[in-house]
């Protein structure tokens, strides 16, 4: 309530151009303040002169903000214009999903207000004549519909959203691999199928805000797209393409089938695993492409297949990837892509070699000296699966069963399948009822990943379900009858002895 | 706290209160009502194992106090006889035998269809260090041996600036992806992580250790825990292996010094 209280104020502030000759600067007292709580918590990203000149902002992708700049990317205001006040404070309370900007809940209210006046001193503007930006208003959302959302799709197409953000909206258009912010940095358009990540927050206001006010300093642009209604058409297909959380899973089931093929598959739900960087060995991925991965599993009687999915920008088909490749240790991930196809795409299933006995597995980072792990990889540049054995990162070596394997990219998602045979001599068992450990990696060859600098989880597991199951028909009709009788045995003893009492 | 569903629950029992119920109905209430709020009154949610405990306990509190005196296990006698054979509550009465049954069967049903749940890799908060670990080469007694670089706080504040720029330098470098900017446990990775990085703002994480704790816990990592605390969930690496030692020292410094906290004082024992 006082928030909206608040954004009412400002909104009348703004409007009334009698009133709006100053810009809220606040007083020499709260700029104090806000100096010395953002030397102590923001200063090690932003700069101690607000300028992101760090011992933070080296490692950090998307780079913290210059507040020198005067271009910010969150607002509810004008494209090229400044944030207004309630956008700072949103952009800290709120931080920035998958970014090294965390949410700040913990800053009192008045504590939020010193930090943005003090921000505001880091460039002059703020305190002239455009240090009171122009605000869009966000009108009331109206209901949504299967009308509006297929509405919102035609308007997705018309203003060719799609050059950018894919045709399925994976992040994947054709321009995306050439796109650069104004630092000329490669940047990636939005996977709009991961709602969850949107920097700029994912409800349908903040979705709205997005695509009207750009994201300065980003080729996103600025859309006035007319009528309004179309505008929220557009938000609710975007909405429409993810859910609102993503979901995570803990084990992805291998479902017992008779055959193995794509309508199986398509008839087990998927289990959706969080993809990070590898951030501790040489050749470390502090921004890695990939950013999520969706695991399906069946077994037959003598067979195991695991069918991954994951959304990539571009097909990197060229050149060739191994979990063996030495990596060059300079921190090169900061420049500009690989677009002359050194590295091709690949991906891994990792399994311990032998099932662990107790808590202990082989450490996640492909294995140790003590336990090592299968890896069943595909360079996706190459039409077959290879088979290595991890002693840890940097001993990994080339063995192990033959691996079947079918892969395929359309529309911003590779499709590979895995098939191995189901018991082989002194490799991992998929027995039954087990729960079998399984972790993955990922390396994305326009990030120029491979080896040890790739996208990977910690361990999960694969339960391999049991084929027949005993129905709970019988159980249940005995529990229930056998209750029932105990109440009516009860009920009947109570009437005997107590009738008439 | 959940302060609609509590205020729910405090309104339906002052309610009750007013229709007299026997002491049976009022029990039963009781019961329910600690069942609601042990579920749905407390945030974040009370883990069931927990609250199975607890409903345990309040069962055997309610007995006591409907048995424990002579009129009120007289009134609840007389409320269970008449239940049974009073025409008045026939209904109720063929309700519940019907309903129990079926809760019953429902039950069963449950727990046969259920996918059953990973092996649940259980997290000790904090691990009993060994007395020494070897760094290097080196024993580093982590009982009795201090920070190194920890009294330059007094005695060369200067040096002691430059310790923990360092330090912020091996955090950011190092720490930030999974610890997070404000060391909360929430860097931008730390979802893809379980057990969860930990919250170095916790009053009882590194408030409650000692600084050798600290080394031990850095230097060795997931791999390095004791066998009990299940090693190789933690995806904490043994950072041994590419800091120094003096790097892990001047980053245990910048922890407490960011967090405003301070290390745990040694406990003297005459």
């Amino acid at each position: 309530m006082r928030r909206a209280l608040s954004m009412a104020a400002v909104l009348a502030f703004a409007a009334s151009p009698a009133l709006a000759q100053e810009p809220a600067l606040g007083t020499q007292a709260q700029r104090d303040a806000g100096k010395v709580l953002y030397e102590a918590k923001c200063a090690h990203c932003h700069g101690l002169n607000g300028d992101a000149d760090a011992v933070g902002a080296a490692y950090l992708r998307p780079a913290p903000r210059d507040f020198t700049s005067s271009t910010f990317k969150f607002r509810t205001t004008m494209s090229g214009e400044l944030p207004s006040d309630d956008d700072i404070r949103r952009s800290i309370r709120e931080g920035m999903p998958t970014t090294g900007m965390p949410p700040w809940p913990t800053l009192s209210r008045a504590d939020v207000d010193n930090l943005v006046y003090y921000i505001k001193t880091f460039a002059d503007d703020f305190s002239g004549p455009f240090g009171i930006p122009e605000m869009i208003e966000i009108p009331k959302a109206p209901s949504v519909s299967a009308e509006t959302i297929a509405r919102g799709r035609e308007v997705f197409v018309e203003n060719q959203c799609v050059d950018c953000h894919g045709n399925g909206g994976r992040g994947s258009g054709k321009s995306a691999p050439t796109l650069t912010d104004q630092w000329d940095y490669h940047i990636r358009p939005a996977d709009l199928t991961k709602r969850w990540t949107f920097r700029n927050g994912s409800t349908r206001e903040d979705i709205y805000r997005t695509f009207n006010t750009g994201l300065d300093g980003s080729p996103m642009p600025a859309y006035e797209i007319e009528p309004i209604e179309d505008r929220w058409a557009l938000v609710d297909y975007v909405v429409s393409l993810s859910a609102d959380e993503p979901n995570y899973a803990t084990a992805v089931v291998a479902t017992p089938v008779t055959e193995i093929n794509d309508a199986a598959f398509e008839a087990t739900p998927p289990s959706l695993f969080a993809i990070v960087g590898q951030v501790v060995e040489p050749g470390r991925a502090f921004y890695p492409g990939i950013s999520a991965i969706e695991a399906r599993a069946l077994v037959t009687a003598d067979q195991v297949a695991v069918q991954l999915r994951w959304n990539d920008m571009i097909a990197d088909t060229r050149g060739m990837n191994g979990p063996d490749l030495p990596v060059d240790e300079t921190e090169r991930w900061i420049g500009a892509p690989d677009t002359s196809g050194t590295f091709s795409d690949a991906v891994a299933i990792q399994f311990p070699t032998e099932t662990p006995e107790g808590v202990e597995m082989p450490y996640f980072m492909f294995g140790d000296r003590k336990s090592s792990v299968d890896l069943w990889f595909a360079d996706l540049a190459g039409p077959t699966g290879q088979h290595y054995i991890g002693n840890g990162s940097g001993n990994v070596r080339a063995g192990g069963p033959a691996l079947g394997l079918r892969a395929a990219y359309d529309d911003g998602m590779w499709t590979a399948t895995f098939t191995r045979d189901r018991n082989v001599e002194g490799h991992i068992g998929f027995d039954e009822g087990a729960f079998v450990p399984v972790a993955f990696s990922v390396w994305d060859g326009f990030n120029a990943e491979s080896g040890n600098r790739r996208g990977l989880t910690s361990w999960y597991y694969v339960y391999v379900d049991v084929a027949e199951k005993p129905s709970p028909v019988g159980p249940m009709a005995g529990y229930g009858f056998l209750t029932l009788l105990l109440g009516v045995g009860i009920t009947a003893f109570m009437r005997r002895k107590y009738s008439g009492a | 706290m959940n302060v609609l569903v509590i205020l729910a629950i405090i309104a339906v029992m002052v309610a009750l209160r007013f229709l007299k119920p026997t002491i049976v109905v009022w029990a039963i209430a009781w019961w329910f009502a600690v069942f609601a709020m042990a579920n749905y009154g407390i945030d974040p949610p009370v883990p069931t194992s927990v609250t199975n405990m607890f409903m345990a306990i309040v069962t055997i509190a309610l007995l006591a106090y409907v048995t424990a005196a002579e009129g009120r296990m007289r009134e609840a006698g007389e409320s269970l006889v008449a239940f049974f054979t009073s025409k008045k509550y026939f209904i109720p009465l063929v309700i519940m035998l019907v309903a129990v049954p079926l809760l019953v069967a429902f039950n069963v049903y449950s727990s046969m269809t259920t996918q059953p749940a990973p092996p649940a890799a259980g997290r000790t908060i904090h691990p009993p260090p060994p007395a020494t670990v070897s760094f290097k080469g080196r024993t580093v007694d982590l009982n009795n041996d201090v920070n190194p670089y920890r009294h330059l706080e007094d005695d060369d504040s200067e040096a002691f600036a430059q310790h923990v720029d360092n330090g912020r330098r091996v955090y950011y470098e190092n720490c930030v992806y999974c610890h997070g900017d404000n060391m909360a446990g929430d860097g931008h990775f730390a979802h893809g992580f379980n057990p969860i990085p930990a919250n170095f703002q916790d009053p009882t994480t590194i408030a409650m250790l000692q600084e050798g704790y600290l080394f031990w816990r850095i230097a060795k990592g997931g791999p390095g825990l004791p066998v009990e605390s299940t090693p190789w969930a933690s995806a904490m690496p043994a950072w041994e292996l590419f800091l120094s030692e003096e790097e892990i020292w001047d980053v245990i410094l910048f922890l407490y010094d960011f967090t405003d906290q301070r290390p745990r004082a040694r406990e003297v024992h005459e």
